[in-house]
């Protein structure tokens, strides 16, 4: 039988935006049904049925090749599931992946901006794309933001992995998407534009946005999450409010990282063990 | 605001494929953005792609050298706008018995859109490019054309932009200096006693019949790798395509002018128009079976590096061998090793078709085995292409690892995977031409031939070779270095038409040994030109060996970067 996480409603004080306005519908943002991925025999992610609403900074945690990953790009359209289907801010990621990221914001793992782009170029271009208005003003108000000003000239493949990082967020945040997908995003980023990054999107959330992001660094999710879904071997282990996954008060969210994912990994090895001595 | 998340994890063996919901895209009262597409997208993407190209050449050229390589095509075409008068006969100079030893015009178009048809085939094959960058956009480059997979674009105007992208650049940096190169030929006719028959009316309509080749090879190149990239039986009957067009093309059973729109479009610029349409359907049709596919598998594959590292005991225990079988692996864990040969295989297989053909028909030209064993061994430098490209080398900039010492390890790779189909066309074409007496010599010469080729690719352009093709100088010493002796083998092949004398060679050598005459010449001239054969020959595996030994003063300082 599968596990259903119900997670109970939080309280965040809305501080409405008016960048752009929200929906006043009650529909979840995201719904997926029986979502699930694999490669031949290997499962990838197993069959998720999920909802998440506006106003929701969502983390999804998990080790190295959990399957978070995944998750994220069936979600945004960059994947086919194998199963299942996804709906993400009532457009069918399936069937028009284009208007789907055109109006979110996706920042990969692992991937530079085009390496014989300058980043000014780089954003007028994914501005053009999503036909924003005034595309100049906003990327010259995202290069002063990020303090790439004065490497607006540089191409992409003569600047360093920080800052290419902190291009590849500003095309997240150009056209200031309702929903981001966030796939470790400050992992190159120095101190100070973490912070800067970190307040960004807790504001963002504030007014009515929300975000998915992924990382294995638990740190991010005690100080930014309000809600969390740990992964591991394409199955959730468990999801909830940050604190409600804590089984005492004095029980660090490491502590519970462990408990899930070590006990996970005992029971794997525990099904490796009995199918060699099956054998 | 009320919010709920739910999570439902599942088992996959609960849930059933049809329980597969139907999602109807609806707004859900959201006022959201609209990407651009079709034309809109096209055009905002081209513009970019554009941009992204010059700036890449110029990274690796610099500004200097990328004007050079117009100048030195200008530069060319002028010398041999000044010379047409010899070629075609109307030279004053010339005598009366002069027409036998010249071209007719339909032959002089012919020469010119015959290479930049086979060029643009080369270079047109987008949809493998395509997939290949949207693979490793995650490595040290990354480019547009991979862009789809993030933005809000489709990989079917993407892949679009960049084939009209390409042809206008190639327009602007090949054919145009071409053209401008030929001007100046006409203009020097004004002053002194310099004449060329070329008219300046003819000139705007050569510029569009190039064009057209140039976009007719593009296009056609550009369906046959989205064909195969369709996968299932269409990996099977896309090189039968090939083939079968390439050969039927090559024995002149479809006329020229409809083999080579550039050549109809030479005879009636009017139908520049419906040609350039024609080569945009083609790229458009290529571009739609293009799937919008950001797949990257994982899969877990059987240990290959061992095995392969183990056969390789020939090449001693040091870095070579690690090298080559890491070569290797890349090769086939990538499943380029199958379009690489397929690819390599197809020109050849046309060679041989050519063969067959002048042998058919008893062309009056005394060419022979010996004559297409250098060209067997030319197309090494489209293998050694693919190589730079399987794999960003970066990674060992920080192993105790030099350029030098990569370069030679893709150079053993190409030479132990391609040798034994070179050979294999040799000993074919040696069979249809009945010619086996001349196969070990034939064989020589195409295996000096092969290891040149890519020696002299690999010395003047590292692990860059695409990008090398735009710096002038370069391609200033690879054409010098390829056309002078290909020419040479090519023209002395002509004085052993008569392989008979090659009949006693075992016989000699089993006698004699390293003491053996081997043949009995019949005539002074045939002597000469064996000698000249083996001379060419022997000296381009020096030169290879040299150009091994000097790579390390030219490339010993590199980093790793393709």
């Amino acid at each position: 039988m599968g596990v259903t996480y119900e997670i109970a409603p939080r309280h965040i004080q809305v501080q409405q935006r008016d960048r752009w306005v929200m929906p006043s519908v009650k529909a979840p943002l995201v719904v997926t049904k029986n979502l699930g991925k694999r490669y031949g025999d290997f499962v990838a992610l197993h069959p998720l049925d999920v909802k998440v609403s506006s106003g929701e900074f969502f983390g999804v945690f998990g080790p190295n090749g959990a399957g978070k990953s995944t998750f994220i790009k069936l979600l945004t359209g960059q994947l086919k599931p194998s199963i299942g289907g996804v709906e993400v801010l009532g457009i069918n990621a399936a069937n028009d992946p284009q208007k789907l990221k055109a109006n979110i914001g996706i920042v990969p793992e692992s991937e530079s901006p085009p390496s014989f782009l300058t980043p000014a170029e780089y954003l007028q271009f994914v501005g053009r794309l999503r036909d924003l208005d005034d595309v100049n003003s906003k990327v010259e108000y995202w290069l002063d933001w990020f303090g790439l000003d004065d490497k607006r000239d540089t191409i992409c493949k003569d600047l360093s992995k920080g800052q290419r990082q902190k291009i590849m967020l500003a095309t997240a945040f150009i056209h200031e998407p309702k929903l981001l997908f966030l796939d470790e995003p400050f992992a190159n980023l120095d101190p100070i534009y973490q912070r800067k990054c970190r307040q960004w999107l807790l504001d963002h959330v504030a007014g009515g946005g929300t975000i998915f992001l992924c990382s294995h660094v638990l740190e991010m999710a005690e100080r930014m999450c309000n809600r969390m879904a740990i992964i591991n071997q394409g199955k959730v282990l468990a999801a909830g409010d940050v604190s409600s996954l804590k089984v005492n008060a004095d029980e660090t969210l490491e502590d519970v990282f462990i408990r899930l994912v070590g006990q996970s990994i005992e029971e794997v090895e525990m099904q490796n063990a009995d199918g060699s001595e099956e054998e | 605001m009320s919010m709920s998340a739910t999570f439902i994890s599942r088992d996959w063996s609960e849930v059933k494929p049809e329980e597969n919901p139907q999602y109807d895209s609806n707004s859900m009262g959201m006022k959201l953005l609209n990407p651009l597409r079709g034309w809109k997208a096209f055009h905002v993407t081209f513009r970019v792609m554009f941009i992204e190209e010059y700036r890449e050449n110029l990274d690796f050229a610099q500004k200097r050298r990328i004007v050079m390589f117009p100048l030195m095509l200008a530069m060319i075409t002028m010398v041999a706008t000044i010379g047409l008068q010899f070629l075609v006969g109307e030279s004053t100079a010339q005598g009366g018995e002069i027409e036998d030893k010249t071209f007719t015009w339909d032959e002089m178009r012919l020469f010119l859109h015959l290479p930049l048809m086979m060029f643009s085939l080369g270079m047109g094959s987008f949809a493998f490019l395509g997939r290949e960058r949207i693979l490793s956009r995650a490595g040290s480059k990354n480019y547009l054309l991979a862009a789809p997979a993030l933005q809000p674009l489709n990989n079917s105007i993407a892949h679009l932009a960049y084939f009209t992208k390409d042809l206008l650049y190639y327009v602007i940096l090949i054919l145009s200096p071409v053209i401008f190169g030929m001007g100046i030929g006409i203009t020097l006719d004004y002053f002194g006693r310099i004449s060329t028959p070329l008219l300046w009316t003819s000139l705007f309509p050569t510029w569009l019949a190039m064009t057209v080749t140039l976009a007719q090879g593009l296009c056609l190149s550009f369906l046959a790798s989205s064909l195969w990239l369709r996968g299932g039986v269409w990996t099977k009957i896309t090189p039968i395509i090939v083939i079968v067009v390439g050969t039927i093309a090559g024995l002149g059973l479809i006329p020229m002018e409809i083999a080579l729109w550039g050549l109809a479009v030479q005879l009636n610029t009017i139908l520049v128009i419906p040609m350039i349409a024609l080569a945009f359907l083609c790229a458009w049709i290529a571009s739609k079976l293009i799937l919008d596919d950001f797949e990257v598998t994982t899969v877990s594959r059987k240990e290959l590096f061992e095995p392969i590292y183990a056969k390789l005991r020939f090449l001693g225990k040091g870095t070579l061998r690690l090298l080559v079988a890491k070569e290797f692996v890349d090769l086939v864990r990538s499943g380029s090793l199958k379009k690489m040969t397929v690819s390599y295989s197809v020109p050849l297989i046309v060679l041989l078709m050519m063969a067959w053909l002048v042998d058919f028909a008893e062309a009056p030209i005394p060419i022979n085995l010996l004559s297409y064993a250098p060209f067997l061994g030319f197309f090494g430098f489209n293998f050694y292409s693919w190589l730079t490209a399987l794999d960003a080398p970066d990674h060992m900039n920080g192993l105790p690892l030099s350029v030098p010492q990569l370069i030679r390890a893709k150079v053993v790779v190409y030479f132990l995977a391609t040798s034994w189909i070179s050979i294999l066309f040799v000993v074919l074409m040696a069979w249809k031409l009945d010619e086996f007496a001349a196969l070990p010599v034939a064989l020589i010469v195409m295996l000096a031939n092969s290891i040149y080729i890519v020696s002299l690719t690999a010395f003047l352009m590292g692990l860059r070779p695409n990008k090398a093709i735009f710096d002038g100088r370069i391609m200033v010493w690879f054409w010098i270095g390829t056309v002078i002796p290909l020419l040479s083998l090519f023209l002395l092949s002509f004085t052993q038409g008569d392989t008979e004398f090659y009949q006693n060679w075992y016989s000699q050598v089993s006698q004699n040994g390293l003491e053996a005459t081997a043949v009995e010449f019949t005539n002074e001239k045939m002597r000469i030109g064996f000698q000249g054969i083996m001379y060419v020959s022997g000296f381009l595996i020096v030169a290879s060996i040299l150009l091994m030994k000097l790579l390390d003063r030219r490339w010993g300082r590199a980093a790793f970067n393709n």
